[in-house]
């Protein structure tokens, strides 16, 4: 075939030679084709232009037709192509097409029959030809395709099966619906190249062709031990992209797939995407192996799911309640050798930072309001690691607490819940001495720490139900609302029976305080999230048609409302139903529930038409309106200062029976509380119409946490939000660095905190204030150096105000999680399954920030506020990979850890980590990195991916080899 | 201008807050501005549009390039919705024109020689001595940086502007605007030689999805060599004519300039050229102008010219990737060239081109005498079936010497007889050419 090559080449000087002759004027012969052919070619062309001929002489032997036909086949197989140009015999025989076309009309209608051989064999050649003859929309090549039905569909090459696929593709759209029989047997066609697709590495266009023909479910006959890894890794990153149902059609195939082929825990992070119970139990049920039960249990702890093992083994149910936990999480910090506890000075590092504006540093300030930052900085820094400097100190007068006041106190008690975090009985140890305590913050805490401290872990005894429950109906509010937060953050995601009877009455219940209800409520969003449970939502929503009109518009009642959204998490479709029963309710709050519903149950899907409402939604009402309304609004001032008057003594009063019902409130603090309540009221007019807006904040959330779903999403969602920016109100203003800081938790990239910091400095407090946090939380747990020497500026550039530079603590405490051995993001599984219970977590504190100076800055003792701030527990975890043996215990081995690469659809076995480190496990992994074993020969990793805890196994027939 | 708060100014919607801030008078330090970050690629990036992988022919690719596209539509429609609402333009042009009357005018054009703090610079324009002066505020200063040039206000001296210049104009001039009348048909012979440089050039810059599938990276560029006069600079003004990519043409011996630096930065500046404008074909001609191997040498000019190899070498396959620029290079004398320079990586593919044998000898005759008016005697075949050397820039010497001959004797036609004469001339040039090889 060498002689081919060369010919080639000489073809290609003659479409440029016509084109030369066609364009250019100028005096020059026109360069004719013929004379450029070599011998050679002149030779195949005669040849061919001979066998055509002898073709179309009539009343020749059945048997010599067949002979012309065979050589004819031989030559176009036999020619090699260039990249560059058609086949030379194609091209010699595209003249003559039309003439064979006659001649097989010719020859079916009159000569032979449709099924003699030799027309048969014309129709196959024919087919190939019209593959560069047949003008676009025609399809011949499949037309004679299917005529020709001869099994011989591989002789031709790769490039006419594409071409096949392509005309198939086409084809079924025009057929659907109209021609049945047509489309079977275009399916039947497909399912003869769909093997040679798959034989021959081109994984995309059998799974693509399959999609065109919508029976991606007839895939998994097909493939086998050598191709399935590569179809399912191309269909499920096909699957963010795809429209419903093909994107859980896929998802389905894919999962039987994974099954078919014994890799489990694929299947399973597949069947925990799908959110399946039945699919979860299926896998399980496909193996007998308790050690592969055990692994697929701690791939599920991630998940916070409330998975039932089916088995017998009560370790496995242990893996998946995260029992363990702590115990893997201490040998980590053990081995990394971060025992050593610090104290927050040691992150703010206010040596560093810049005096020169005369002011001193910003950690020089003695404040409450910055001691209780520092409180919270040292639960984020030291959570996990049960011990830490500030609090737990030799001395329990000197401790940090008693720096702090008010429902500071309880959060700085309720740090020791962090401190000790999945810990239980160490930690309920410590937080007991703290209940029997006379001051009633720090007894609150104290509750709130034993919620804390058993978030995400959860045993048979269930200690943190049985501490809380009796307190959940106390009259002290602020023991009941530590209570509610505290049983809300443990059983996050549980979906604990016995936490739904406590808390459900207090929902419903009308005679108390609206916050108790708000936060029962959210309290069961996070417990029951993602389950659709019906009387969680009916109850919800009757309390809300129940409420007096008034106190809708309090600021607890978004947390309601978020309570009720989060039940629907990741449920799409399923929300119809509530969405039309939300209709019902004519309170301006009914479009935020709508769109809270709506985010929540779209989270993480990356959804086109959901994020296209949402933007709808924030477009700004027309200028003149906005206007008309703030002259309104201006004119009445006076009198509407008078009816604010009014509604603020009725508020006043109902305030008053709760603070008397909370007889052991100190009668400083009331008096400080009616101070700050004047404060608030001042603004509240600001808040009534602020709450029609609420919904475009929410939206602007939504589009991040719908967007987080796929890569081209997240990124494209950032250009959402510097426009949502640019033309936004205020209240979008301040959700968008909330949002941005939502769509990439935990992944410091420059292009984000670049703009975040500029934001910081906005001239609205609120957005700089968000915009801080937001910092924090894109680093969450990277220690990211560039990140923290932002947030130190901003220290410094907020020295003069608290609430901020209370806001840039958070930040430095979150960037420093556990000193960078844990992390915020939602995802697990090398980011392809997303955890609702993280999400929720993340959504409640962005929802509580949409106004952080009612919430989380706030420094009401009454009412619940930065102790908000502990709903992020449930979405913490370590950043680790621990490999263990096969009895559970740590075990070290050496693995590659570096950045993943995506490898769908390259050629060949990509490297899947690039710039790769060796180190012992265990290690820390950053985002979008991946691990790899080193020794591939001596350990079996159980797990097809090495996150989290990943049990190994000893290779049987691995060899120990001297050296 | 980059730094400001986004906040937008004069919106009713801050009056609130303004009430907010006169119960609260805080102290509010400046921002610190960052100096000297050319951000280049900072708001770029932000807006940039995410790369799409993989490059296979695929479904997964349709869907996510239009999911691209269905964002950027949502995009659309949000602004264009706004808009309508509260046009920007309008206010932009407002702020404009206050900027531009900050500035007044006319400008003079200093140096920024030094910055100072925040607001103040120290710049020398080029009338006078130095000036200690301030900066607008509406300077983006993350374009400042020493010694760049800045817009000067007539009488105060402020800095009101910077100037951006990057690129060197030499540069600019490189880049082919007018495509070259040959193409490929002009060419006689030379068919593996096309072949190769149309895959190895051509082919990734229109379909890198090939490469990608195949699992292999296309090649970074060719080298085309071979004895004077046998097509390689043809080929690549073919290749100018026939490609739609921006196509960039220099000659070695322009890259050896006066002053020190000089080459390698207008080495640095053509490939940065090329990367804006990618795709991109760089053609340097006379390769061994610059690329000979490196050698002791005390002549600082001699040092100077290896230093612009070396920014090549680091262009051609230097640290950070190029993405689609091609490399096409031409040399006469591929043994002298820095074995660095062609190594594989840098260079794929070494193109040969040898002088031509019969067959081809006789296309290329007929290529240049296809717009001659032949008498009819004249045989071609008779011309080139001889065993002379002949390159094809020869059998072009011939044709025109014949050309010539015909002229001379005020005829309309060539007649056989001047090829025959126009040959020996040629050829015996050749011959004094060797000899004089022998005897120096």
């Amino acid at each position: 075939m060498a002689p081919a090559q060369q010919d080639t080449s000489s073809t290609q000087q003659q479409p440029a030679a016509v084109e030369e002759a066609a364009t250019t004027t100028t005096t020059k012969k026109p360069v004719l084709p013929e004379e450029e052919l070599s011998e050679e070619d002149q030779k195949l062309k005669d040849e061919l232009e001979l066998l055509v001929e002898r073709l179309n002489e009539p009343n020749q032997q059945v048997e010599l037709y067949g002979k012309y036909l065979d050589a004819l086949k031989t030559f176009i197989k036999e020619s090699t192509t260039s990249m560059t140009a058609v086949p030379k015999p194609l091209k010699f025989l595209r003249p003559h097409y039309p003439s064979l076309t006659d001649l097989y009309t010719q020859w079916s209608s009159e000569t032979y029959s449709a099924t003699e051989e030799i027309v048969v064999k014309l129709a196959d050649i024919l087919s190939v030809l019209a593959m560069t003859y047949s003008d676009d929309g025609k399809r011949e090549s499949l037309k004679y395709r299917l005529l020709s039905q001869k099994e011989s569909l591989p002789d031709w090459g790769h490039e006419y099966m594409r071409h096949l696929a392509l005309e198939i593709g086409e084809a079924y759209q025009e057929y659907l619906g109209s021609a049945d029989d047509e489309v079977e047997k275009l399916v039947k066609l497909s399912l003869q190249i769909v093997p040679f697709f798959l034989k021959h590495n081109a994984e995309a266009d059998a799974v693509d062709l399959l999609l065109e023909i919508e029976s991606i479910d007839k895939l998994p006959q097909f493939v086998d031990d050598n191709t399935f890894a590569r179809v399912c890794l191309y269909m499920v990153s096909c699957v963010p992209l795809l429209a419903p149902p093909d994107d859980v059609s896929f998802l389905n195939t894919a999962f039987a797939i994974y099954l078919a082929h014994g890799q489990l825990t694929q299947a399973l992070t597949l069947a925990i995407k799908l959110d399946d119970e039945e699919l979860i139990k299926q896998v399980f049920n496909s193996t007998n192996d308790e050690l592969i039960h055990k692994q697929l249990g701690f791939i599920l702890s991630q998940q916070n799911n409330s998975f039932k093992y089916p088995g017998e083994n009560p370790e496995v149910q242990e893996t998946i309640s995260n029992v363990k936990l702590a115990e893997y999480f201490k040998y980590l910090i053990k081995e990394l050798n971060l025992l050593e506890p610090k104290v927050p000075e040691d992150i703010y590092k206010s040596h560093l930072e810049n005096t020169k504006f005369g002011l001193g540093t910003s950690g020089s300030i003695d404040s409450a309001k910055q001691n209780l930052a520092a409180a919270f900085v040292n639960s984020f820094l030291n959570l996990g690691f049960g011990n830490d400097k500030l609090i737990q100190t030799s001395d329990d007068n000197k401790s940090w607490i008693y720096r702090t006041k008010g429902s500071g106190m309880s959060s700085t008690t309720a740090s020791l819940g962090s401190i000790h975090q999945w810990d239980i009985n160490e930690g309920l140890q410590v937080l007991d001495k703290y209940t029997y305590s006379d001051d009633p913050e720090i007894k609150a805490g104290a509750l709130l720490g034993t919620g804390i401290v058993s978030s995400n872990v959860h045993d048979e005894v269930e200690a943190a139900f049985a501490l809380l429950q009796e307190y959940v109906t106390d009259p002290n509010k602020l023991y009941q609302t530590s209570a509610i937060n505290g049983l809300g953050i443990a059983f996050a995601g549980s979906a604990n029976e016995e936490v739904l009877n406590l808390l459900l009455p207090l929902v419903s219940d009308l005679e108390i305080s609206l916050e108790i209800s708000c936060l029962a409520a959210l309290a069961l969003g996070h417990v029951f999230v993602g389950t659709c449970h019906g009387d969680i939502t009916s109850t919800i929503l009757q309390t809300l048609l129940e409420r007096d009109f008034t106190q809708l518009t309090n600021k607890f009642i978004k947390f309601m409302a978020l309570g009720l959204g989060l039940l629907y998490m990741g449920k799409t479709e399923q929300v119809e139903d509530v969405l039309e029963t939300i209709d019902a309710i004519e309170h301006p709050i009914s479009k935020t529930l709508k769109v809270l519903v709506n985010i929540c149950a779209y989270a993480g899907t990356g959804n086109v038409l959901q994020i296209q409402a949402l933007l709808q939604m924030c477009t700004a009402k027309p200028k003149e309106q906005a206007e008309e309304e703030k002259k309104l609004e201006q004119s009445e001032e006076d009198q509407q200062k008078e009816e604010e008057e009014a509604k603020k003594e009725h508020a006043d009063t109902t305030g008053d029976v709760e603070m008397e019902d909370a007889s052991e409130v100190k009668p400083e603090t009331e008096a400080k509380a009616e101070v700050k309540d004047e404060d608030v009221t001042a603004e509240e007019d600001e808040d009534a119409e602020e709450q029609e807006e609420l919904y475009q904040g929410i939206a602007v959330l939504g589009l991040a946490c719908i967007a987080m779903g796929e890569d081209i999403g997240q990124d494209m969602s950032l250009r959402h939000f510097g426009h949502l920016m640019h033309y936004g109100n205020s209240l979008i203003k301040r959700a968008v660095p909330l949002a941005m800081g939502l769509v990439s938790v935990s992944n410091p990239q420059m292009k984000v905190f670049e703009t975040l910091s500029r934001y910081s400095h906005d001239a609205d407090l609120e957005v700089a204030q968000n915009a801080i946090y937001s910092m924090g939380l894109v680093g969450a747990g990277t220690n990211n150096a560039r990140l923290a020497q932002l947030l130190r500026q901003l220290a410094s550039y907020y020295i003069k105000s608290p609430e901020s530079l209370f806001m840039v603590r958070i930040a430095q405490g979150i960037l420093h999680l556990g000193k960078g051995t844990l992390t915020l993001t939602p995802f697990n599984s090398e980011r392809t399954i997303i955890s609702k219970v993280s999400l929720a977590s993340l959504l409640t504190i962005a929802m509580a920030l949409l106004d952080p100076r009612e919430f989380i800055l706030n420094d009401s003792s009454t009412e619940t506020t930065h102790q908000l701030l502990y709903y992020l527990t449930p979405a913490i975890k370590p950043r680790m990979l621990i490999t263990v043996d096969e009895n559970l215990n740590p075990l070290k081995v050496n693995v590659r850890v570096g950045q993943a690469v995506d490898v769908v659809g390259q050629a060949g076995k990509p490297k899947t980590i690039t710039g790769w480190v060796t180190q012992s496990t265990p290690v820390l992994l950053n985002y979008g990195e991946r691990a790899e074993l080193e020794n591939t020969d001596e350990w079996i990793s159980l797990s097809h991916s090495l996150d989290g805890i990943v049990i190994l196994k000893k290779n049987p027939e691995y060899m120990e080899v001297d050296n | 201008m980059g730094q400001g708060p986004s906040g937008m100014p004069g919106d009713n919607l801050n009056k609130r807050k303004d009430d907010k801030k006169k119960e609260k008078p805080k102290y509010e330090p400046p921002v610190e501005s960052k100096f000297g970050k050319k951000r280049r690629k900072g708001p770029d990036t932000a807006v940039k549009l995410p790369s799409v992988y993989p490059n296979t022919r695929c479904k997964l690719k349709l869907l996510k390039l239009e999911r691209i596209k269905d964002h950027l539509l949502l995009e659309e429609e949000f602004v264009t919705n706004q808009e309508a609402f509260q046009p920007t333009e309008a206010r932009q042009a407002e702020e404009r024109e206050k900027v531009d009357e900050l500035r007044g005018y006319p400008m003079a054009v200093g140096t920024l020689e030094e910055i100072i703090d925040d607001d103040h610079a120290i710049v020398s324009s080029t009338a006078s001595s130095e000036f200690y002066v301030s900066i607008m505020s509406f300077v983006d200063k993350g374009l400042l940086e020493p010694g760049c040039s800045v817009l000067l206000h007539h009488k105060t001296v402020a800095v009101v502007g910077v100037l951006q210049d990057d690129a060197d104009p030499m540069v600019s001039v490189m880049k082919l605007d007018k495509s070259p009348t040959e193409s490929y048909a002009d060419i006689g012979g030379l068919e593996s030689q096309i072949q190769e440089i149309k895959e190895s050039v051509e082919l990734p810059l229109t379909h890198p999805e090939l490469y990608e599938e195949m699992g292999i990276k296309p090649p970074k560029g060719v080298i085309l060599y071979g004895a004077p006069g046998t097509g390689k600079t043809l080929l690549a003004k073919a290749v100018a004519n026939q490609t739609s990519a921006t196509f960039l043409r220099i000659v070695g011996s322009e890259l050896i300039q006066k002053y020190l630096g000089d080459g390698p930065r207008l080495c640095r500046q053509i490939f940065q050229i090329a990367a804006e404008h990618a795709p991109s074909i760089v053609f340097i001609d006379e390769i061994d102008a610059i690329g000979t191997k490196r050698y002791e040498s005390t002549s600082g000019g001699e040092r100077e010219i290896q230093r612009t190899m070396l920014e090549l070498l680091n262009q051609l396959d230097g640290f950070d990737d190029r993405g689609d620029i091609k490399v096409i290079m031409a040399t006469n004398k591929i043994e002298s060239l820095d074995p660095a320079l062609i190594r594989p990586g840098r260079i794929d593919r070494k193109i040969l081109f040898e002088n031509p044998d019969a067959n081809t000898k006789r296309k290329i005759l007929n290529i240049h005498t296809s717009k001659m008016s032949l008498a009819d005697d004249v045989n071609l075949d008779e011309l080139v079936s001889a065993k002379d050397e002949l390159s094809g820039a020869d059998i072009k010497a011939i044709c025109t010497e014949a050309g010539l001959l015909a002229l001379r004797e005020r005829r309309m036609q060539v007649k056989a007889d001047d090829f025959r004469q126009a040959k020996e001339r040629v050829l015996k040039n050749k011959v004094e050419e060797n000899l004089e090889g022998l005897y120096l």
